[in-house]
């Protein structure tokens, strides 16, 4: 377990960023990047929404959750990763799951 | 292309769905002594051999479905919003987080899951696989539902 323990922290810090990121970019309308699927490119920047359509931004949310875990798993001292306990791993993983569900119902009304 | 990529991600999340379903079932209820019963026999597999497998079809999933995203964007949320169904826009939206969240827990899980498995671990591989599992569910029957909506709701 001991040199693998960082993939734990990975897993934990990908749905907590990655949730916070969407949260985030949601909040602010605003995305790292953004693909336009109707032009079929990438752009920092928001593009009138006439000519190139609505983006997908769940592609930079992906992105950001996995650099953010990579960094932060690496950064974490083994032994400290091994001290976490093991049910924060589901647990925020079923968190996250509750945080999206709760966020997205607005759909449904 | 589009096509059989759709279908390639069909197939997939039906062989991820299988494994999971297994090793979701086994990990709830280990039998004492082997089965002859379906149940017994569907909850008595080697759940370990599973987790290669699993993660190897979850991440294809998961790429299959981030390449064929524009193509949901161009031809079918538009179409969901004329028939202004917004509760299967909201399906999908839950769809690609779960996804994600599920492909996120994937390095956690392979590592839960490796051999020789600890004892200590047992709830954390049961809790990890059923949440899994839980997320490739709703997403095959939600993949469903959209690729079949115009038939639901003509």
């Amino acid at each position: 377990m001991s040199q693998y323990a960082r993939l734990k922290v990975f897993s934990i810090l990908y749905g907590v960023i990655y949730t916070g990121a969407f949260l985030y970019s949601e909040t602010c309308q605003c995305a790292w990047f953004r693909y336009y699927p109707v032009l079929g490119t990438f752009s920092r920047h928001p593009l009138p929404l006439a000519e190139a359509g609505l983006p997908i931004n769940w592609y930079s949310w992906l992105l950001i959750g996995f650099l953010g875990a990579a960094v932060g798993a690496v950064a974490t001292p083994s032994k400290l990763a091994e001290r976490i306990p093991h049910s924060w791993v589901w647990g925020v993983a079923a968190a996250t799951l509750v945080v999206i569900m709760v966020y997205e119902r607005r759909w449904f009304y | 292309m589009i096509q059989l990529l759709l279908i390639l991600h069909v197939v997939v999340g039906a062989a991820l769905l299988g494994a999971l379903t297994h090793q979701a079932f086994a990990v709830a209820k280990r039998p004492a002594a082997p089965s002859k019963s379906f149940v017994g026999r569907f909850t008595g597999v080697n759940s370990p051999t599973f987790t290669n497998v699993v993660c190897l079809l979850y991440a294809t999933s998961v790429v299959i479905g981030a390449l064929l995203y524009p193509r949901y964007r161009i031809d079918v949320r538009p179409l969901l919003e004329d028939m202004q169904l917004r509760a299967a826009n909201g399906l999908f939206e839950t769809k690609e987080h779960f996804a994600a969240v599920g492909l996120g827990l994937l390095p956690a899980y392979w590592l839960f899951w490796r051999q020789p498995l600890a004892h200590e671990h047992a709830s954390t591989r049961k809790y990890m696989t059923w949440i899994l599992a839980f997320t490739a569910w709703f997403n095959f029957l939600v993949g469903e539902l959209l690729n079949n909506i115009r038939g639901m709701f003509p």
